[in-house]
């Protein structure tokens, strides 16, 4: 009897203090997201991007980083924003030039996604001339290379620790798309936007994506609205107090009642399409079937983006996800099936009889070789998903095979897609 | 942190089952001495009792709420009013076992989304495995002060329910692990029945609702043997 003395305190210790541990990330900086690029011209962005060595910060973001501009469209404005994307820890920076200086000096933070770990980032672009760094004004002879110095901090601290990066190659141009899982990423990365929300849809290209998935649902009356758990819940929601199955309520109630985690609407697909066309410079979207129901309202929505798109002058593809045989008996039903691009996630004959332009296997299921070359000799993209663990990442895009990943770790992805020689 | 929860909250429960079988082990060991040997010690087991315990009286939602932006003239009511059963097995040892459910409302609130009234109601159902000990055992009657306070745990299952009134009416439910610890006084009242009052906390931990209530109870010793 005596021995179960020593463990009922151990028990309430492991039940009642070791739960109670918060897991947050609080962004450290606010983006001013001034429209227009400022001293960082098109030419200037364009020499910036690249692979560059780490010297100073190397045990921290790993010896090689992969920096890439992306931008938000707010109308005929625009803003952009450098990531920086590292081969350690899912580690990425988000930056934006500061127009406070003559110099091309870039603030943000740096975020590790792997853990909790987030920090200030302030670095300065120069030329690096006959071995003596001086200011780089858009034009680099021959000879001179690029160096990004400044300071990393952690948290909310004033950044104090080097960084310093060294130009040494382009960036792999290959054709290959980074989709991003939940319309950018996870909630339970501790992202600044929550998952599936309009605000992670304008995030994505920042995080490495070059496209999307979304998670489609109806709600009661019909509503389609992105959202990927069956029920309400507080991994997903703000506590509101409502529980149960997402299609048990109508727009206009979780309108009124349900925000995500960090705040945002559920948004309906329409608002989620209107920001990937106007908003961003996505060049794909993935629709994942989470409803069993008719697909006509969904193709009826994806025709009229994709039509959007067109008129804006966008390179946009929307396809519709059939993952399950229920989306494929939804798509089946359709009275009309032109114009209406899909990705089957179920085999090979399948996605052959239904005519998918995208075969979509689980990566659990390896590379399967010999499948995804006739599936490419047919003509068709092969993606694969969803692939998180960096070694099978970097395996995957070596092989050479695979036209695009789709993760929850876009910069992941983004950093071995980019690197790739 | 789930799987913990729930590694933990089932150890919890088989340690304290495995006290009780082991009470029990130590009965029987002290039943095969000899009479010859120790005739003063008592070798007959029990009583046994079948404990029936209703009980009502006031809860206060104790945690975080958050009331949705978009309801103009909000009130919020932490207040309810609870009722618990429980079913408990009273041995001839200190530590009695048995199960326990009710319903305990956490916290409502109402207001307005442009002019339309809107209210939210949630609660929840438990169904705990709930453990119970008396202060005092060996020494004392049932007069003394310490054989009338008990205290007592429980963990299981809590069936969290929310009604929503706006735009129709839609009730959602979501279960969670979670846990319940409680302090009671019983006053013997008739052979049968006592009369007890207990304060108590309810815990459903996933869905991060937790109550205190103050109930007066009804307790009947169902059967005895």
């Amino acid at each position: 009897m005596k021995r179960y003395a020593y463990l009922v305190p151990v028990l309430f210790v492991i039940a009642f203090g070791g739960c109670r541990k918060e897991y947050e990330a609080p962004l450290p900086y606010t983006f001013t997201n001034s429209p227009g690029s400022g001293r960082f011209s098109p030419a200037v962005r364009q020499a910036i991007e690249g692979i560059y060595v780490v010297s100073d910060g190397s045990t921290q973001f790993g010896n090689e980083v992969a920096l890439k501009w992306s931008y938000l469209l707010e109308g005929t404005d625009s803003t952009h924003y450098l990531s920086v994307f590292t081969g350690l820890d899912a580690a990425y920076f988000n930056l934006e030039g500061s127009s406070q200086t003559d110099s091309l000096v870039m603030n943000g933070y740096w975020r590790k996604l792997v853990n909790a770990d987030i920090g200030l980032a302030h670095l300065v672009v120069q030329a690096k001339h006959n071995g003596r760094l001086q200011a780089f004004t858009g034009n680099l002879p021959v000879g001179d290379t690029l160096v990004i110095k400044g300071l990393y901090g952690s948290g909310k601290a004033a950044p104090t620790r080097p960084l310093t990066l060294q130009y040494i190659r382009p960036l792999n141009r290959k054709p290959f798309n980074i989709m991003a899982h939940r319309s950018g990423g996870r909630t339970s990365d501790l992202l600044p936007a929550s998952e599936n929300s309009v605000a992670i849809v304008k995030l994505a290209s920042r995080l490495g994506a070059t496209g999307v998935e979304m998670d489609v649902r109806y709600t009661k009356d019909g509503v389609p609205v992105l959202y990927h758990d069956n029920t309400l819940n507080l991994r997903l929601i703000q506590k509101s107090g409502l529980t149960g199955s997402l299609e048990s309520y109508t727009y206009k109630q979780l309108s009124a009642f349900v925000r995500l985690i960090n705040g945002e609407k559920i948004p309906t697909l329409e608002e989620a399409l209107e920001a990937v066309v106007y908003n961003t410079g996505l060049k794909f979207v993935w629709l994942d079937t989470k409803y069993i129901g008719p697909m006509d309202p969904i193709q009826a929505i994806q025709q009229k983006y994709l039509q959007k798109a067109k008129q804006a002058g966008r390179d946009l593809n929307i396809v519709i996800g059939l993952p399950t045989t229920d989306a494929l008996d939804s798509y089946k039903a359709l009275k009309n099936k032109e114009n209406t691009p899909i990705l089957c996630e179920l085999d090979t004959a399948i996605t052959r009889s239904v005519g998918a332009g995208i075969w979509a296997p689980r990566w659990t299921l390896g590379p399967q070789t010999d499948e995804v070359l006739a599936m490419k000799a047919q003509g068709r993209t092969v993606y694969v998903w969803t692939l998180d663990e960096p070694t099978f990442i970097e395996e995957f895009i070596n092989q050479n095979q695979f036209d695009g990943i789709l993760s929850n770790y876009s910069p992941v992805v983004a950093f071995y897609h980019y690197t790739e020689q | 942190m789930n799987v913990r929860l729930h590694i933990t909250n089932w150890l919890l429960v088989l340690l304290l089952l495995s006290l009780s079988v082991s009470a029990q082990q130590i009965r029987r060991t002290r039943r095969i001495v000899p009479d010859s040997i120790d005739t003063k010690r008592s070798t007959r087991r029990g009583p046994y009792t079948i404990v029936a315990t209703a009980g009502s009286g006031l809860s206060y939602y104790s945690t975080h709420v958050l009331i949705p932006d978009a309801l103009e003239q909000s009130h919020l009511s932490r207040f309810g009013v609870p009722a618990s059963f429980r079913l408990m097995w009273h041995p001839d040892h200190r530590l009695r076992v048995g199960l326990e459910s009710g319903w305990v409302p956490m916290y409502s609130y109402r207001g307005q989304i442009t002019g339309e009234p809107a209210r939210v109601n949630i609660s929840v159902i438990p169904v705990l495995v709930v453990f119970s000990m008396p202060l005092a055992w060996l020494s004392g009657t049932e007069r003394s002060i310490a054989r009338r306070l008990a205290l007592t745990v429980g963990s299981g299952y809590y069936l969290n329910q929310s009604r929503l009134r706006y735009d129709g009416s839609v009730v959602g439910s979501k279960n969670s692990l979670g846990w319940m610890a409680a302090s009671s006084y019983t006053q013997p009242i008739g052979r049968r029945f006592r009369v007890a009052g207990e304060l108590k906390w309810y815990d459903a931990v996933s869905a991060e609702n937790a109550a205190f209530t103050a109930e007066v109870q009804l307790v009947w010793r169902a059967f005895s043997w």
